[in-house]
């Protein structure tokens, strides 16, 4: 028994170093706040949503980087050096393929989150700052996907920014400016590309950081909304923190949502089409699937004409938005059960039957085009 | 053991009130003074040293070694003169802290007291602020406009042979090619597309209504004029709706076929009218001339889509 090693309390090496930079920073008191946050109620697979959008972002930040270190923004070699990272680079078509349905799957939880925040009537006071934040960060998000598609300058990139930039064009005052301003000049060309490549790297991940940020500095000062019935001893007796459970299921939801994109980057990897010319050929325009429901209402004759197309692009979106935003401050009731909430329940199912429809004509619309 | 808030505060000779804040020394993290407030009178605050408090019985009572007549000799505490930890980051301070309610106070530093001058620095500095990023903010949107604005190209382009042209009011498409020069980038040779109609004398009716249509450029001064009697018609590649590429088509109710713009479906007839669809305008014409060998050339004028006048961009 004499081999057996002396037991101390003296400790480690690394236990040293902890030591050293917690009696500095306070580490073990933040990562104490950080993981020690009550859930009322108790953890959810419902809650999981924004985790995983975060999730989602620092692999699309990572794979954006990646893709950067072969990709040149310039007409004459955007198309080149996408094909080459797709053709040559060794797992450049996966990097490429999946901050390509990374994007899509960023778009779904956006949708997903949205769609639960107010289903639980989780926007309502004291969260109504949060739920502003939330608004502004989806619109980064849809950004991001406007300016990225035209990165790899093909003729599905040319033509959804031709037509995004002349919906654009159609905002009252400011609308021929903001369109020649991405643009950079009067058609589109090398600066649209530049103008798109600067703010898709740079201007939208330093917004999106920095109101992701106070979106999470937000929610942990008003504290997670918690269930929308049960009485108070009910939640207090089923509430936990936010390690371990809740963690656990983010990371399940995140790690599903990862092999997802991978699937989906295995099963269906990019493919250009033809380098951008202001020459469609056979080509028929398209935006990406989640704009698809814009695209096909702006086919509608009621939105045909120049006022109906300002109604359509600009002013039905934009009063749609508003609403959003204002909603907290409207929607004061503080009931938050959604089935005690039944026009609220009611709008958010025609909304997204409305997307849904939209969305399945237009791609029905394609066989009629052939 | 620490006194407690609101504990009873005993003089030598008698209760004199009770202990209503505590000040903490910023640098030694410990109590340096305990405030007390008096029974009597305007409930008075006064700051007595650490030093003075003979002995803390108990978390409810302190005993002070003065006595109620010395105590009113000690200083009243001027409130201003603190902030309570809440409002100022002192690391660690509130590990020695073990009172909870009420106000725990650390002394101003002495420069910062009865500062008269607080918000016109307060003003100062946002005004400095704006003093740096004002003059800033004209340059960066005159170099973020730089290639916005630039001055329409009224060159003329050769698109091909009337000859290929071979029935009348049907949309034939015409491929050009053209150098474009954009900031440092080398010319680049850009394919555009422009369709032609050879128009029956009812279409050119329907087209220039008798009329000869003319071309300015942006300073005012006559271009070129399509005469009302020429049979060529050339149509800018660009739908007019959202700027998309649109095609000649035979469709079931057009036989002889339609312009359509495959994007948002806006129908077009041979003389460029809006015969179905979302488009404010119909097709835009192009100045366009043909040579006696038939050559045919066109300025490459680019109208804003989107809207019912022509707006021209290019």
């Amino acid at each position: 028994m004499n081999n057996q090693p002396p037991t101390t309390n003296e400790p480690n090496a690394l236990e040293k170093v902890v030591d050293f930079v917690d009696e500095r920073v306070g580490l073990k008191t933040l990562q104490a706040k950080m993981l020690n946050e009550p859930v009322p109620g108790g953890s959810r697979w419902a809650y999981a949503f924004g985790s995983v959008l975060l999730f989602i972002f620092i692999l699309q930040v990572v794979t954006g980087i990646l893709l950067m270190f072969y990709y040149v923004p310039s007409t004459d070699h955007a198309y080149d050096s996408t094909q080459y990272i797709i053709h040559e680079v060794e797992y450049g078509w996966f990097l490429l393929s999946y901050h390509f349905w990374g994007s899509s799957a960023m778009v779904v939880m956006v949708f997903a989150h949205m769609s639960q925040v107010f289903l639980w009537g989780a926007y309502k006071k004291p969260r109504e700052l949060i739920w502003l934040v939330g608004l502004a960060l989806f619109g980064i998000v849809m950004a991001f996907g406007f300016t990225g598609y035209l990165l790899p300058w093909d003729q599905r990139a040319y033509w959804a920014t031709v037509v995004g930039v002349e919906i654009m064009d159609k905002t009252p005052l400011i609308g021929d400016f903001m369109a020649r301003f991405l643009k950079g000049g009067p058609t589109p060309g090398q600066m649209t590309l530049s103008r798109f490549f600067v703010i898709h790297v740079m201007v939208l991940p330093a917004g999106l950081m920095a109101l992701a940020g106070l979106h999470i500095f937000l929610f942990r000062k008003a504290g997670p909304a918690g269930p929308f019935r049960g009485t108070s001893a009910e939640l207090k007796a089923k509430t936990d923190y936010f390690f371990p459970r809740q963690i656990w299921k983010d990371i399940v939801a995140m790690a599903s949502v990862f092999l997802i994109i991978c699937s989906l980057a295995f099963i269906e990897p990019v493919v250009l089409l033809e380098q951008a010319t202001p020459d469609p050929g056979d080509y028929h325009p398209e935006p990406e699937w989640y704009f698809l429901f814009l695209f096909q209402l702006l086919r509608l004759k009621m939105f045909g004409g120049e006022f109906g197309q300002f109604l359509g692009a600009i002013a039905i979106p934009g009063a749609f938005m508003g609403l959003l935003a204002a909603l907290p401050f409207i929607d004061t009731n503080p009931e938050r059960n959604i089935f005690k909430r039944p026009a609220s329940l009611v709008s958010w199912i025609v909304i997204m039957v409305g997307i849904l429809l939209f969305t399945v004509s237009a791609i029905l619309n394609r066989e009629f085009l052939h | 053991m620490q006194p407690k808030l609101a504990a009873k505060a005993v003089c030598s000779n008698g209760e004199i009130g009770k202990v209503s804040k505590v000040i903490m020394d910023p640098i030694s993290h410990e109590v340096s003074h305990v405030v007390v407030q008096e029974n009597a009178r305007q409930k008075l605050d006064r700051a007595i040293p650490i030093g003075e408090v003979q002995e803390i019985v108990s978390e409810e009572e302190i005993v002070l070694k003065c006595s109620v007549s010395e105590f009113v000799q000690f200083p009243l505490l001027n409130r201003d003169h603190y902030v309570t930890t809440h409002e100022v980051e002192i690391a660690h301070l509130e590990d020695n802290i073990h009172v909870t309610p009420g106000e725990v106070l650390v002394p101003l530093p002495c420069l910062e007291r009865d500062v008269p001058r607080r918000t016109f620095f307060n003003n100062m500095t946002h005004a400095i602020g704006a003093l740096i990023a004002l003059p800033l903010a004209f340059p960066v949107l005159k170099y973020l406009m730089k290639p916005m604005y630039k001055p329409f190209d009224n060159a003329w382009f050769s698109v091909g042979n009337e000859k290929k042209i071979t029935k009348e009011n049907i949309g034939f498409q015409f491929k050009f090619t053209r150098g474009f020069k954009e900031a440092f980038m080398p010319e680049q040779q850009i394919e555009k597309n422009i369709w032609i109609v050879r128009a029956t004398p009812e279409v050119k009716k329907e087209v220039y209504s008798g009329k000869d249509r003319k071309f300015y450029d942006n300073k005012g001064d006559l271009l070129w004029v399509n005469k009302a009697n020429s049979p060529l018609i050339g149509f800018s590649g660009k739908c007019p709706h959202l700027g998309c590429g649109y095609k000649w088509r035979r469709t079931k109710s057009n036989p002889d076929g339609v312009f359509i713009c495959p994007c948002h479906l806006s129908l077009y007839d041979e003389s460029g009218k809006v015969i179905d669809g979302p488009a404010p305008r119909g097709l835009d014409i192009l100045p366009l001339e043909v040579n006696a060998a038939g050559e045919i050339r066109i300025i490459d004028v680019e109208y804003k889509a989107g809207v019912k006048d022509q707006i021209r961009l290019l």
